[in-house]
Parts: structure tokens; sequence; C-alpha cells
């Protein structure tokens, strides 16, 4: 076997040119699948810890029977006393924060405008690593000893006509479903990755949110870890800790709350299928017409082969590892190509890519090159030179060999 | 013994709106060491001749025997087999293979015989030195002569010890000096083994070598002995 890649490896280089050509078209196709797996991995990423620390957090917790009961009677399963689960989760190693939540709806009201308005009530020291990825567009954070003021996304600034000073009347209805009005002081504006979460959003201290709906009690708790990677090792310790309380919570992660991030993830990865099996496609035709050719030219070889004993499955094999060996190198020399790009995009600064729709602001793309993408590259250029080296090998094994032998 | 036996075969091959019927009804034996050639005009079968000889190709009917084996019926990977034991190929065109070194080209058949390296290096370095290669076994054909090619070619013909050593056309690209030395090259083995050689030729020369001739017309074998040979000539001087 050795002796037979070794004949393969050098018949590779038989014809440098036709060779370096079909290499060259491989390290192409192959950097232009890494490089576009890479920027959607980038734009993944981005999108996923925009979503995790901006909204979501890793880990929500709820009393059991939120999510049947949130819209009927949403007082039945709001959480008491959060803090006693939120100091135990905040003991592990890698858990960067734990914080509380109280949402409601409501029609926000600053002069003579009216908009509906979704407001987040929230712990404003737990809360303090979710303004991370927030842009703080004017006015400033809000701070835990301002108890009346409150932030505001910057499409809702724009619907309200209001400015950072104002006062905004909140308008909804108590657990006891009496109309309720709180008042917040605009302390800054905010922009998200999202227009549309931009539009309703509204941050104020939780006591604020409270106050609004008439309880002493929080809608959910907020699990933000230090890093996305510990989420799987982290969330059994968390059901654990759970579990040793007498009343009984739900989890839901990040994943399973971020719709729009799962919609992107499907939209890109189909778009990535398609590019890659057009790649394919290409790579198959340059090696096909290679080893094609090759076989051609070493017509008479062949018979040969076949006159001092080699089987057709020798021939098959012989040729097979002439396309796997092309493959490897193209496949070898487009990794190191990717690496180039990627590292020239990340010398210049990235690639500016204007807002995704939707969203309120461009970016600086870049190429994540991981592990997971360069070998979603690997196995396409592989498949693809080997399927299209079976017919030639094939071809091979096929040739008779008196018309082989036949001088040209 | 008979090594090689033919009983009435017959071969044609397709040409325009009819059949060109090449070997017809042909019988023919050849005993184990002698040194034969296949005689005839251009295009008269002496290669369908061989290649039946050499179960490179299948005859339209009759029967070929090599070294007791009937070809007929046999699969490909035991034709093969058979090739890569039993029989040796001399081409006109050497047919070498291009990216291996004359040590490496020899070893081949070695290869597929399943031989382990060691004994496939050292047999293929006995052979080049047999045939007067020593100092040219690690060059590529590219880099020998002809006469040199065909040597190798000759090597790697009896890497596997074979019983036949089947040649189309041995010196057909070779001058006449390069031909002399390879026919006596082919003499010596033939006297030295017991290796059967059966040649196709127009070479006169080629022919004053072989204790028979074979002479192909009209799809016929004309079997011709033929006297004291320069082969024995030369053995005896």
């Amino acid at each position: 076997m050795p002796d037979l890649v070794f004949l393969s490896l050098r018949n590779i280089f038989r014809n440098a040119r036709r060779t370096t050509i079909t290499v060259f078209s491989i390290v192409v196709g192959f950097a232009a699948m890494a490089c576009f797996g890479g920027f959607i991995e980038f734009s993944f990423e981005g999108l996923r810890e925009n979503t995790i620390r901006t909204q979501l957090g890793h880990l929500q917790i709820y009393a059991e029977g939120y999510w049947e009961k949130r819209v009927s009677d949403l007082e039945s399963v709001l959480i008491t006393g959060p803090e006693e689960v939120e100091e135990r989760i905040a003991e592990l190693p890698g858990v960067a924060t734990v914080t509380h939540r109280l949402t409601f709806s409501g029609l926000g009201t600053a002069g003579n405008a009216t908009v509906n308005m979704s407001v987040v009530g929230v712990d404003l020291e737990g809360e303090q690593e979710f303004s991370d990825f927030e842009i703080l567009v004017d006015g400033r954070p809000l701070d835990p000893g301002d108890p009346e003021g409150g932030l505001i996304g910057e499409e809702l600034r724009n619907g309200l006509g209001a400015r950072v000073g104002d006062w905004v009347t909140v308008l909804t209805s108590s657990f006891d479903g009496v109309i309720n009005a709180v008042d917040f002081r605009v302390a800054g504006v905010v922009r998200s990755a999202s227009r549309e979460y931009d539009s309703v959003f509204a941050k104020v201290p939780i006591e604020l949110a409270q106050r609004a709906r008439e309880t002493d009690k929080v809608e959910r708790i907020i699990v933000l870890l230090e890093d996305t990677g510990d989420l799987p090792e982290l969330l059994p310790r968390i059901e654990e800790i759970l579990a040793g309380f007498d009343r009984k919570f739900e989890i839901r992660r990040w994943d399973e709350l971020a719709g729009f991030y799962e919609a992107v993830v499907a939209l890109y990865t189909g778009l990535f299928r398609v590019f890659a099996g057009i790649v394919g496609v290409v790579v198959m035709f340059s090696v096909a017409n290679t080893m094609t050719m090759a076989v051609f030219e070493r017509t008479a070889e062949i018979g040969a082969l076949r006159a001092i004993g080699a089987r057709r499955s020798t021939l098959i094999a012989m040729f097979l590892f002439e396309g796997l060996g092309v493959g490897l190198i193209g496949s070898g020399l487009g990794v190191a190509a990717s690496w180039l790009l990627a590292a020239a995009v990340e010398a210049v600064g990235g690639i500016p890519m204007p807002p995704p729709p939707g969203m309120t602001q461009g970016f600086q793309a870049y190429f994540n090159l991981t592990g997971a993408v360069l070998l979603s590259a690997f196995a396409v250029t592989m498949v693809a030179t080997l399927v299209s080296s079976v017919y030639p090998a094939f071809a091979a094994s096929r040739i008779r060999i008196v018309e082989a032998l036949q001088p040209s | 013994m008979d090594i090689i036996s033919l009983r009435a075969v017959s071969k044609s091959y397709p040409s325009a709106d009819t059949r060109l019927q090449v070997l017809r009804e042909v019988d023919l034996d050849v005993e184990e060491g002698e040194f034969a050639v296949v005689a005839g005009p251009s295009g008269s079968g002496k290669s369908t001749l061989l290649n039946l000889m050499g179960a490179l190709d299948h005859p339209d009917s009759g029967a070929v025997r090599i070294d007791g084996v009937d070809l007929a019926g046999r699969s490909d990977r035991a034709l093969a087999n058979l090739r890569n034991e039993k029989l040796g190929f001399v081409f006109q065109s050497f047919h070498l293979i291009p990216v291996l070194t004359a040590v490496e080209n020899v070893a081949w058949p070695l290869f597929l015989k399943g031989v382990e390296r060691r004994r496939r290096v050292a047999r293929s370095r006995e052979l080049l030195t047999r045939v007067g290669l020593a100092e040219h076994m690690h060059r590529t054909p590219g880099r020998l002569s002809g006469g040199q090619r065909q040597r190798v070619a000759i090597a790697r013909a009896l890497a596997c010890e074979p019983k036949i050593l089947l040649a189309d056309e041995p010196t057909g690209n070779l001058d006449r000096k390069t031909a002399l030395e390879i026919m006596d090259l082919f003499a010596s083995l033939n006297r030295d083994g017991r290796v059967t050689f059966v040649f196709s030729t127009h070479d006169p020369t080629v022919v004053s070598y072989a204790g028979r001739r074979l002479s192909l017309a009209e799809g016929k074998v004309d079997d011709e002995p033929l006297g004291v040979t320069r082969h024995e000539d030369s053995a005896h001087a």
C-alpha cells in the first residue's frame, strides 16, 4: 500500500502545470468556503453575544408553570424572594452575574405623544453587566442611586419625542386589575442591535416596575455567564442548585428563547450549504478534468501495468489515491490561504458591513476560522475530489490491455 | 513439455463493414525453454498471437493453455495473477513508469505479487546488475538511453521469475548495435535459466537468435525449425 501511495504522489507531480492549476482551483474554492463560513461564524457569534448580553442572559429561571400561565395568570407564577436563589448560583465559578427582572407592557406618554412600550424592570446593581452591549447614545447609564431614572431605546425616544431629563408616564394595570401609572425620568437613550427592540424598549429600576404592577415579586431570574462556552458545563450544576429548593423552577437556555437568532442561523446555514455545493461542483469539474486527462495520457502505461499483473482494483486505488492527494494538497494550502486572508482582514481592521435588516448599526466583519468551519471546507473539498476521481479511476481499470498497448 | 498450447484458435477484428480474420484455427505448441520467434509482415497477426499467449486478450474460439492452465473462463483477477507470476513482457516502446527509478520499475511486479519490500529491492538490484545497469539503478527512464531502458524492461519482465518471456518487437526502437547487445542478453538469459522465449519480430537479426520460426500468413502459422542459431553459435564460441 505505501508503494501505491508513493507512486500516486509521484504521478500527481508528473504534469506540474496541470496539477498546479487544479490545486489552485481547490485552494481558491477552499479559501472561499472557509472565509464565507468564517464570516457566518463571526456573524453568529456577534448576534449570539448581543442577544445574550442585551436581552436574554444565558439562562432564565422561572417559577414552575410560568410558560403556561404567563398570559392568563402571571401573578401566580411570579418568584418570591429571588435573592437566596441568586446568591447560591452566583457562587458558582464562571457565573458573571445573577439578576432578576419584572417586565410589563403599557402606554407611554411624554408631552403629546403616546406609544406602546415594553418596560423591563431591572435590579440595577445586578444588571450592570448587561449594559456592555448597549450603546448609550445620549444621557447617562442607570445609576443604582437613582430610583426614578430610566433608559429608553433610540427609536422609542423618537416616537415619544422625549429628551434626556423629560418625564415619561407609563400607564398599565396592576395584578389586581386596577389601572395604574408610574413616572420615570429619561436618564439616557440607548441603542441595541435591533431596531424593533429599540422602538418599544424602556429599562427602569425593578422597584418602579413592582410599583406599577403592585407586587414585590419578580418574573424571572437571569443568569449571565462569563463565557457562553461554559453553558453546557454550568447548566447541570445550576439545575442541581434549584432542585435543592422547596419551590420548583423551570429553566430556559438563551437559544430556546432567541427565535430570531435561530432563524438567522438557519438562513445563513442554508446559504453556506448552497455556496459549498457550488464550490464543490467547481472543484469536482476541475479535478475530474485533470484525472481524465491523466488517464488518457497514461493509457499505454496502464496497459503495461495490467500486463505485468496489476489488477483492476490496483489501478482504481492508484487513481483514487491521486485524487485524494490532490485534494489533500489543495486543502492544506487552502487552510494556509484562509489563515492568510483572515489575518489580512484582521490587520486592516475588518470589512465594513452595513446594518443587517432590522438592525441599527453596521459592523466590522472578520473571518472567524473555527475548527468546525475548516472541517466543513475540508470535508466538501475531499468529497468533491474523491467523487470526481471515481469515474476516471473506473475508466482506467476498464481499458482493454491490447488497445492500451497499441502504439499511438 | 508444452508450456504454451493453442488449439483451433481463431481471432478476428471488426474492420469497416466486415471482420478481419487474423488467426484461423491455429494449433501451436511451444516447449519449455524454447526460443521461438513469430515472424511475418505487418498486420499478419504477430502481436495478436503474442497477446493471446500472454493472456492479454481472448480468442474468438479455441483454447489457450499456459503452463497447463486453460485461460478460458478465468476471472480478470486470476488472469492478472497468471501474468504476474508466469509471464514476463517486453514491449517495443519499453512502457516503463516514467516517475519511478530503474530499480523501482523492476520492483513493481514484485510489489503486485506481494513480495516484501526488502526482498523486492534486493531482487531488483540483482537483476539490474545482471543486465549491466548496476551504475544506473537510481535513474528514471528519462535519463536512460533506449538500450538501457530496454534492459530495465527486460529486468522487470524477469522480476517474478516467469516461465515465459514474451517480447513484441523488442529491438524495434533500438539501433543495430544496441539491438545485438539486447539479443545477446536475451540469448544468455535463455541459456542460463529455463525461461521460454517467444518474440515477434520483423528483424532477421532477432530471427537468427531463435531455434524456431513461426511464420504467420493468411491467419495460419507455418512452423519452421531453424538450424544452428547465432544464439548457439555465441554459446559455443
